[in-house]
């Protein structure tokens, strides 16, 4: 009787639909949530939205994240503020994609985008570099460092809704 | 303070506590309940600024008429409680007082002030270096509220990054006005050299001294502020608190031997190895406190400074080229073998316990006494042994009714932590007496100023012996133990005693602490003013008492304990007549000096064991035949035994630069190639090796070494409490062996005279070398955030000496001294006393003597071509 009842389903299965995606020719849509490699922000000015304050480090459960910030000068500026990340490195093989860091970051700047495509010969291969990881700015836009005029980004975190 | 214990009521529980003491200390000590504070620091006076310790004091009602005490009708006192808040930092401790801690008003309280304090201060959390240490974060979490009223467009926006000197910056926006930076310069310090412009909402810190933030305890301000406030320029977002191990260690700069910690971490641009990133306080009372000096804080560059020497060298073909560590030793083995007993040793200021231990035991088994110290210019330290401060002594338990004598040394340049010490004593109370032949930035807090002539050292402290003798302020029990105490009232017989007033104060103080330097002295003088010291701390019962000795102001942090493993300056100054045929160099940069430059080259060979390859290692010299590279003290662990013999350990904070080894281990393989036993293991075992062999270092063992003894105030225990940025004492407080005084036997007093002194000729001046606390060696040097604060080579002239040779103040002069010349700017001034140039150590790089000679200063009218 079970045997009958198993063959009926295999049969039933025949008919519909495939669901197996003929993956690399053919991709599968990524749900809006999906946690892939990070990526780090920019404002739309070109300034990167990472201040190097480390915070995603200290959430990141698996120690994956190794940040060194250094001091920003209205000649030579990175990001708003006085701090920006002079070393940003993630260990992806380290790295569980839990979002942790994502949540930890003050301004935003750190993303995990949708790319999922890692993979590596070597284990330093692994560690991206912030030259990996950074965004490239948008077009027309300058890239960092740029020279800004005196006192005009001294904020390092952005103005934010009224605290209730 | 009084020790009158009275019974305080907190929150309805009873507890004992001694009256007047402050009632913010007295809750968390003596209670364990934490009222939490700001402005508070136990190290100042309480100035009641922030008001988040407010707290509802009330009192046990009384009868008017009858002074009865008014009880509820189940028998309890009744309390009177204010009708305000009041401050509990401002507030001591008194009989029949209750606070009430947890009251509704006082919560509220506490979460007003926060709020007001954060109406105006940035989102800077993330970027900040306070934040993860910051006590404004942590009462937020525990006292504040969740929300604020406040809109954010509101906040006052002021500077947020000035500099405030060259050392510290300031950022307005985050500081809550409690001017604890303000009070540790003022009160602490005494250098006025910061205050409040303005006021309200706009109030700001300015520096308003020229140079600005112009002292030598600045960095002390960053860790006292209880925000982000101020920032080092050195530390300034190197690395978030957590981030950082705290290890252990010891200051290498200067005697007093400050206890510290080493923030290290990772570190990419050092190649991704560990480095220091930050010098903290490490809290020992009996050392420190929880004070270090800027020299301390910010010369930590050194230890893994690119100009370290990474490989060791060996003379081949005439040239100095980097070998292997097996040639190197095989080399350096031979020429010791071949030399036979014919070795001498110069051991430099921080060399560590163990490595003095090993070059010891190499000289022995050689069969060689040759163990000399680096700086050749000290006099015979047995006096300390002797009359040294007894141990477990503190400089802080120093008040009202004592007495503190400083002679020929200028503490600030030498040793500040001790020149804080010696100014809070006197702010207590305490009489300090300042003798010296020039003036030192101490005489402003002295009671009495002496002023003697060059190479009249002894001769004041004779003329207060003699005081005392002669008025029988001596200590009858105390002469009991005193052999030839005849000979010396004979000897003092009708010595002058002009300073009656100061041996009074002095030989009466309940205790008496002498630091004695070796300012303008030759060895003579040295070991003639030691001992004159120690004659007068004997006769009046001082010596042997806790609280009371002698403490040399030694230049280097081990200079103590060379001494105790029997090197000496004497034995330097004798390689000079009788040069031996090799010489090891160890850490001593003994080129920096003519005449030991000149012995390099009469030496057959010189191994020099250095951090830095420099002239001054005997780079230069054609009989530099083994060059070793050593470790710094961050790099290994070891002991160094403060002036005041107190031995203490450090520990290892990161690797070592290139190929270098520790002093102790470099000199074991060599010995190992001598067919002395396998050298131990680790510095552990070579300092057990040493305790079993070494008696007075008999207890002194590692784990000994690291035991904590309790501090007290505590800081930096509690999360409400913040003390400053000071660690707490973990890792070792060290042990302080016991003077001889200390024990029962017999005591000596000896008659000395001051020596002949430097006689000059004709045209001829002293030429004094001096110490400052900033030099161009290169243990300090490579701290290049210091350049600015670091004086070009000067010499302080005399303005009548001045005048005479036709030299104005900044002409350029050259200083000939014992066939050296050095080139200096004047600077003529009274600072100089008439006769004697005083020419600063280390300033240049160009060899000069390190004890008084007579030579010339001469003007140079031609521009002296940069070097
Ligand atoms: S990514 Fe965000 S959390 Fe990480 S260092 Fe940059 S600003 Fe801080
Ligand atoms: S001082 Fe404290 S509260 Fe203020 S920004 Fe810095 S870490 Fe945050
Ligand atoms: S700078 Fe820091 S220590 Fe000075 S008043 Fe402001 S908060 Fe206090
Ligand atoms: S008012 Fe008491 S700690 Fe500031």
């Amino acid at each position: 009787m079970n045997l009958i009842r198993g063959f009926v389903t295999t049969f039933k299965y025949l008919f519909r639909e495939p669901v197996t995606y003929q993956y690399p020719e053919q991709e599968r849509p990524f749900r809006e949530r999906y946690k892939g490699r990070h990526a780090l922000k920019r404002y739309d000015n070109g300034l990167e939205k990472c201040i190097g304050c480390a915070l995603c480090a200290a959430a990141c459960p698996a120690d994956a994240i190794w940040v060194e910030a250094a001091e920003n000068t209205d000649e030579v500026r990175y990001s708003p503020g006085e701090r920006y990340a002079k070393t940003y490195e993630i260990n992806m093989l380290r790295c569980i994609f839990c979002g942790y860091c994502e949540d930890a970051c003050p301004t935003e700047a750190i993303v995990l985008e949708h790319e999922h495509r890692l993979s590596f010969t070597d284990r330093r291969d692994a560690i991206y570099t912030k030259a990996d990881l950074l965004d490239p700015p948008s077009d027309g836009v300058p890239d960092t460092p740029q020279r800004v005029p005196p006192g005009s980004f001294d904020r390092s975190i952005p103005d934010m809704q009224n605290p209730l | 303070m009084t020790e009158n214990t009275v019974t305080l009521h907190i929150d309805g529980t009873p507890y004992q506590m001694p009256e007047g003491m402050n009632l913010v200390d007295a809750a968390r000590i003596y209670a364990g309940i934490e009222i939490p504070i700001f402005c508070y620091h136990p190290k100042m006076e309480p100035v009641g600024m922030c008001r988040m310790c407010l707290v509802d004091i009330g009192f046990e009602a009384r009868d008017r008429a009858t002074g009865e005490p008014v009880l509820n009708p189940d028998g309890t006192p009744q309390v009177r409680w204010g009708r305000k808040l009041e401050t509990g930092c401002t507030t001591r401790v008194t009989a029949g007082m209750h606070i009430r801690t947890k009251t509704q008003a006082v919560t509220k309280a506490r979460k007003d002030i926060l709020e007001f304090l954060l109406s105006s201060h940035p989102l800077d959390c993330p970027i900040c270096d306070k934040g993860g240490e910051c006590p404004l974060q942590d009462l937020t979490m525990r006292h504040g509220p969740g929300t604020s009223r406040m809109a954010f467009d509101e906040k006052k926006r002021l500077g947020k990054h000035l500099p405030l000197g060259d050392l510290i910056v300031l950022d307005c926006e985050r500081c809550i006005q409690c001017a604890r930076c303000i009070r540790f310069q003022a009160e602490v310090v005494g250098d006025d050299v910061l205050a409040f412009h303005e006021r309200a909402r706009s109030l700001q810190i300015i520096s308003i001294s020229d140079p600005p933030f112009d002292t030598y305890f600045g960095g002390n301000t960053a860790d006292v502020c209880p925000v982000g406030a101020l920032t080092t320029v050195d530390f300034r977002f190197g690395a978030r608190p957590w981030e950082m191990e705290n290890i252990p260690s010891i200051s290498p700069h200067g005697p007093v031997g400050e206890n510290i910690a080493l923030g290290v971490r990772l570190d990419r641009d050092s190649g991704g190895v560990k480095r220091v990133k930050r010098v903290l306080p490490r809290q020992n009372e009996e050392v420190n406190e929880i004070w270090i000096s800027d020299k301390t804080r910010f010369g930590h560059h050194f230890t893994l400074s690119p100009d370290r020497l990474q490989t060791p060298l060996l003379r081949k073909r005439g040239e100095l080229v980097e070998a292997s560590w097996s040639d190197a030793i095989k080399a350096a083995a031979k020429a010791v073998k071949e030399a036979g007993n014919r070795v001498g040793i110069i051991a430099g200021p921080m060399m560590t316990n163990e490595d003095l231990y090993m070059l010891r035991g190499l000289a022995g088994h050689v069969g060689s006494r040759k163990l000399g110290v680096w700086p050749p210019n000290l006099g015979d330290p047995d006096p300390v042994a002797e009359v040294g401060i007894a141990a477990g002594s503190r400089l802080t338990a120093l008040g009202k009714g004592d007495a503190v004598l400083v002679i020929a040394s200028d503490l600030e340049e030498e040793a500040p932590i001790w020149f804080l010490q010696a100014k809070q004593a006197a702010d207590r109370g305490a009489h300090l007496v300042v003798a010296n032949m020039r003036t030192t930035k101490l005489d402003r807090y002295a009671g009495h100023v002496i002023a003697y002539d060059f190479n009249e050292g002894v001769d004041v402290l004779n003329g207060l012996t003699a005081a005392a003798i002669s008025h029988r302020w001596t200590n009858r029990s105390a002469l009991e133990r005193v052999n030839g105490y005849d000979e010396l009232t004979a000897a003092l017989k009708g010595t002058r005693q002009p300073y009656k007033e100061a041996a009074e104060a002095m030989a009466k103080a309940r205790n008496l602490v002498v630091f004695v330097g070796d300012d303008g002295l030759d060895p003579e003088g040295h070991t003639a003013l030691l001992r004159a010291a120690a004659n007068f701390l004997i006769i009046t019962g001082h010596a042997g008492q806790l609280n009371n000795g002698l403490v040399p102001v030694w230049p280097g942090a081990n200079t103590q304990g060379a001494f105790d493993l029997g090197f000496s300056s004497e034995n330097t100054r004798a390689m000079l007549k009788n040069p031996p045929e090799v010489l090891i160099l160890a850490g001593a940069p003994a080129a920096a000096d003519p005449a030991y430059a000149a012995l390099l080259d009469r030496v057959e060979t010189v191994i020099s064991l250095t951090m830095f390859h420099n002239a001054a290692a005997g780079a230069d010299a054609p009989t530099t035949a083994v060059v070793l590279p050593i470790q710094s003290f961050a790099e290994r662990d070891g002991t160094f035994t403060s002036a005041m013999r107190r031995v203490q350990r450090f520990y290892t904070a990161h690797g070592p630069a290139g190929q270098s080894l520790p002093a102790w281990e470099a000199v074991g393989l060599i010995g190992e190639r001598l067919g002395m036993p396998r050298p131990p293991r680790s510095s552990a075992l070579v300092m057990q090796a040493l305790t079993e062999e070494v008696r007075l270092y008999s207890e002194m063992t590692y784990p000994a070494l690291a035991r904590v003894a309790e501090q007290f105030p505590p800081i930096g225990a509690s999360p409400d409490f913040y003390g400053g940025a000071t660690r707490s004492a973990a890792g070792g407080t060290g042990i302080a062996w016991p003077s001889r005084a200390e024990g029962r036997g017999k005591l000596t007093v000896k008659a000395v005279r001051a020596p002949e002194g430097v006689k000059p000729g004709p045209g001829e001046l002293v030429i004094s070398p001096v110490r400052r606390l900033y030099d161009r060696t290169p243990e300090f040097y490579t701290a290049t955030l210091m350049h600015g604060r670091i004086p070009e080579p000067f010499a302080a002239v005399n303005t009548a000496d001045a005048s005479r040779l036709g030299i104005a103040n900044g002409d350029s002069v050259v200083v000939h001294v014992a066939g050296a010349a050095v080139h200096v700017t004047a600077v003529v001034d009274s600072y100089a006393p008439e006769g004697v140039v005083l020419l600063p150590l280390y300033l240049s790089s160009e060899p000069m003597p390190l004890v008084p000679l007579a030579g010339t200063v001469e003007k140079i009218t031609e521009p002296v071509p940069a070097d």
